[in-house]
């Protein structure tokens, strides 16, 4: 949706739920339902789309301060379309507190957390369909760092205006992606052979610092863990505009294959309105496999089942591999049986573990990675 | 063979060597003690001769003690009794294991005769004077002053400078003791707290009191029904252990099993006997002499009986204090919101008649200490009407009260903990053999079964509390319901009317009818308050709990003395229990009007 059409929508919303109060009706507000038990897998689609489920909340005693609060918020939100204002969320948590402490008659609807105002402008984004970008909520550009001596980005500027960043001229500093990719226009000025996305962010500067983007015509981001709304982006324009083969790299472990690597080529359940602009199906994983270890002689080690963290990621995947429809689907069963493979023998290993195959070579990582992508050796 | 000479010491010369194990082991217990033993002594003579009883306690300090940290204090503890003779008075105050009360089972404060006497010794080794008892009895014209002493090396009660005294009342007695000791006034171990809760389960008490720094307090009776004392009843056969039935047989001499089971036990009747016939008893052996049955025999009889489900022992045999006093009396802990009270029949736990009694309240103004808001609930202790106040968490009570699921009934609970919240917990425990875990009586022993009779007169309680806490639950949701439409209405309406640009004549009907749907919200909200509401009043009726409203408040119980003999109404110590605001009525009243104009 088009940041345009959204005070139309808006407004329609609004007047549909002052009719229903002047007929003394109860004004029923839909949202999509934002949950795996609502999210659909097809793998000609790619990414996990929301099922027919809707979050109603019809009004009543109860629902009133929620209503109250997602109205008010959402005309603060229309007020900054129509000025071209933009503000991350915590911005909009102070400026409702600053509305409340200018108007005491606005009182009752004060937050008293950041999290109450985050759970009314999700609530806002999932009834109106749209992305927060598009209510020009932004969130911190976080990840996707990219590096590549062949890629330019033409950016449409909010003025119409246009810039053009080639990352060949950026020496050793990134290309950093923002939110809301679909304002960007890519180009390779000489055939690009692959993408590879990699988990650690250390670990990419370290591939281009060891001159993986002289010797490869690519393109190299470094994901800094679960991917940001702004890696998410970028990979699936990388995919459509480019229709360059995607690679990521990154740890064998449940979380990794869970969480980072199924939210970068499907998106989430927690963001099924969005996945269609921000999941890159294409993308593959390139390892570190089980199969790995055995053919290089990795370290690898257990689980550590007493620790939290680690007993929660395991327990997520086997959640993971009884309901979530990516993990269940025909065409993701070698990624299935990987999750398998680790619940079971519940050992992981790390994707820096490459730099011991041979300690005095430091560009090996970059040579197994090129012959894995060439041998085809990749899920 | 040892050198040393083996010699026997007296049981005085024991207990003065000991006396931390009946409750001298601290200054500050020394003085709680030695008032308890007073006051305990005085409500039994009182209730022996069925004398409403009505006592004065005035503490004093009077220097520094001779014991390291310690005050001179002075304990005065007058009662309008029958008094003692003055042959009596070295025995009762100055001899060890001299005692009435001592095996007849019954449900007495005192028991075996030792701890007054252990108060006197204790002046006696810190202030090197005896007890000053004042007495006069009925049949005396003058009332006596003594002094007494113990004779620790004979244990044996000594009168010291006799002569006339005096007493309010016109008979009575009064104790004196100068002791070496240290006040503590609040708490667990408070004198106040002993005091507050001695009244609690005695409703039937006057007490005065004069603590150092406070004004005098009066706490007035609040039941004229002086409780009767437990007569020694015949033994329970449920209560008994085979030796000892073998035993209480050899009382009886020739007499056939039959008349000896009906005669020598409580609750045998015919039926009883047919019954033991039907689970096996031999017919033959009812007409059989007891002195001809041997050993065999009657451990058949024994576990016969055992087996047969037998009436619970009769209530005359446990002093309780019933549902309608300890109600009365649960008012006199302050300015309370509202209450439930349960009296469990008597039954047998460990071979021994119990019976529990609580009741649980809910305190308004309580700001610190246990029974405040966030804090855990006040516990109050008995022992055969006597407070408890040390070594709580051990003791067969409070693991009662944390072994119930308080949540259920409406309060918080923290895991395996008390409940939390403004409310007082009083556990009431009377039978004539209450099993202490030490002799200084601070703490009941846990067995399983008392644990979990404690707990089911508990649930009970808990369950009629619930009913009122329910109520206030949904009062709370109707409160909540007219707070957010008052609030967020008019927001909502204005807030749509900005964004779609609605003229006045759309915002004043949206208005409108958004009055009108909450409205009906606030009907169901208000049926639902009603039946709650309902419950709480029939179950209040029914004498379950009690709420305390306006017309429910009685004259205030605590008094002040006039200070300079001058007799005049003053305040109470305490502010007044003033009415609950019945907010839930003032709310019905608002929802109804909010209502008729919505619609």
């Amino acid at each position: 949706m088009r940041s345009e059409t959204i005070p139309k929508i808006s407004k329609e919303l609004c007047n549909r739920m002052l009719s229903d109060l002047e007929n003394a009706r109860r004004p029923i507000l839909e949202a999509v339902k934002c949950s795996l038990d609502n999210s659909n897998y097809s793998p000609k689609v790619g990414y996990l789309t929301p099922g027919d489920k809707k979050v109603r909340t019809e009004l009543n005693v109860s629902s009133v301060q929620k209503m109250s609060r997602a109205i008010f918020l959402l005309e603060v939100l229309l007020r900054n379309i129509d000025t071209g204002a933009v503000n991350t969320k915590r911005e909009l948590y102070y400026i409702a507190k600053g509305e409340v402490k200018h108007d005491p008659h606005l009182k009752p609807l004060d937050f008293q957390d950041q999290s109450e105002s985050d759970a009314v402008i999700d609530f806002i984004c999932e009834m109106l369909e749209c992305y927060r970008e598009d209510l020009n909520c932004y969130a911190n550009d976080r990840g996707g760092q990219t590096y590549s001596n062949q890629l330019v980005v033409t950016e449409t500027l909010p003025d119409g205006t246009k810039a053009v960043v080639d990352l060949s001229s950026l020496g050793t500093s990134p290309f950093q992606p923002k939110n809301r990719p679909q304002s960007l226009q890519l180009k390779a000025k000489k055939k690009i052979d692959f993408c590879l996305v990699v988990e650690s962010e250390g670990t990419a500067n370290t591939f281009v610092a060891n001159g993986f983007c002289k010797r490869n015509n690519s393109i190299l981001i470094g994901a800094q863990g679960v991917p940001s709304n702004a890696v998410r982006g970028w990979a699936k324009l990388i995919q459509d505009q480019l229709r360059v083969p995607i690679y990521f790299f990154g740890d064998l472990d449940a979380y990794t294959i869970q969480n980072i690597y199924r939210t970068l080529k499907a998106g989430s359940a927690a963001s099924l309105i969005r996945n269609s602009d921000f999941s890159a199906p294409d993308v593959h994983f390139l390892g570190v496999l089980p199969e790995d270890i055995k053919k290089y002689d990795l370290s690898d080690y257990p689980v550590k089942e007493t620790d939290q963290s680690e007993a929660r990621a395991l327990k997520k995947a086997a959640d993971a591999l009884k309901n979530d429809p990516f993990f269940q689907d025909k065409r993701n069963k070698n990624l299935a049986k990987m999750l398998e493979w680790l619940l079971k023998n519940k050992r992981r290993c790390e994707q820096q573990a490459f730099f011991m195959v041979d300690p005095r070579d430091p560009t090996m990582p970059e040579k197994i990675i090129v012959e894995k992508i060439k041998k085809g050796n990749f899920i | 063979m040892a050198k040393d000479k083996i010699t026997s010491s007296s049981t005085a010369e024991y207990f003065s060597k000991n006396l931390q194990q009946v409750g001298f082991s601290s200054p500050t217990k020394a003085v709680l003690t030695t008032l308890k033993e007073a006051v305990d002594n005085s409500l039994d003579a009182c209730e022996e001769q069925g004398i409403l009883p009505e006592i004065s306690v005035v503490i004093e300090k009077k220097g520094t003690g001779t014991l390291k940290n310690t005050d001179l204090i002075h304990i005065r503890v007058e009662d309008n009794g029958p008094g003692l003779s003055l042959d009596d008075v070295p025995k009762v105050f100055g001899e060890y294991l001299a005692s009435s009360k001592f095996g007849r089972g019954r449900c007495s404060r005192g028991q075996q005769g030792i701890g007054i006497s252990a108060a006197t010794t204790w002046a006696q080794l810190t202030s090197a004077k005896g007890v000053t008892v004042t007495t006069k009895t009925k049949t005396m014209r003058q009332a006596v002053q003594v002094q007494v002493a113990v004779d620790i090396k004979h244990n044996k009660g000594v009168l010291k400078e006799k002569k006339e005294g005096k007493l309010k009342n016109p008979h009575g007695l009064s104790v004196e003791f100068l002791i070496d000791g240290r006040i503590q006034l609040q708490g667990e171990g408070g004198l106040i707290t002993y005091l507050t809760g001695t009244a609690l389960v005695n409703p039937h008490l006057t007490l005065h009191y004069t603590l150092p720094d406070q004004k005098p307090v009066t706490i007035s009776r609040v039941s004229n029904d002086c409780p009767e004392v437990p007569s020694a009843t015949e033994p329970h056969p449920h209560t008994m252990k085979l030796g000892e039935f073998i035993a209480h047989s050899h009382l009886f001499g020739r007499i056939t099993l039959k008349a000896w089971l009906k005669k020598g036990f409580s609750r045998i009747s015919d039926n009883s006997l047919a019954e033991f016939v039907k689970n096996g008893l031999n017919k033959k052996m009812l007409d059989m002499s007891v002195d001809k049955i041997n050993e065999a025999q009657f451990k058949d009889i024994f576990s016969v009986i055992h087996k047969t489900e037998l009436m619970s022992p009769s209530t005359k045999s446990v002093m309780t204090i019933g549902e309608e006093s300890f109600s009365k009396s649960v008012r006199r802990l302050g300015e309370v919101d509202f209450f439930s009270v349960v009296t469990r029949k008597p039954t047998i736990c460990d071979y021994k008649p119990v019976a529990v009694e609580v009741a649980v309240a809910r305190l308004k103004g309580v700001t610190k200490g246990e029974g405040t808001e966030d804090g855990p609930v006040q516990v109050l202790r008995f022992a055969n009407r006597v407070p408890l106040q040390f070594d709580k968490s051990a003791c067969a009570m409070v693991k009662a009260i944390e072994s119930v699921n308080w949540r259920a009934y409406g309060l918080q609970q923290p895991k395996d903990s008390l409940p939390s919240g403004p409310y007082v917990v009083a556990v009431s425990l009377v039978s004539p053999f209450i099993k202490f875990k030490n002799a200084s009586k601070e703490t009941i022993d846990a067995s399983d079964e008392l644990v979990e009779e404690l707990r089911r007169t508990l649930i009970q309680a808990g369950q009629r509390l619930s009913r009122h806490i329910k109520k206030e639950h949904r009062e709370q949701d109707l409160e909540n319901k007219l707070r957010y439409i008052e609030q967020f209405c008019p927001i909502l309406v204005d807030c749509l009317c900005r964004i779609t640009k609605a003229p006045e004549k759309r915002k004043k009907k949206a208005t409108e009818g958004l009055e009108k749907i909450l409205g009906r919200d606030l009907t169901a909200a208000k049926k639902e308050f009603k039946e709650a509401d309902l419950a709480a009043k029939e179950a209040a009726a029914k004498g379950k709990i009690q709420i305390i409203t306006d017309d429910a408040v009685e004259a205030p119980e605590l008094e002040e003395k006039p200070s300079k003999g001058k007799k005049r109404e003053v305040k109470s110590q305490q502010p007044e229990a003033k009415p609950t605001k019945t907010t839930a009525k003032a709310s019905v009243k608002r929802a109804a009007s909010k209502e008729k104009s919505a619609t």
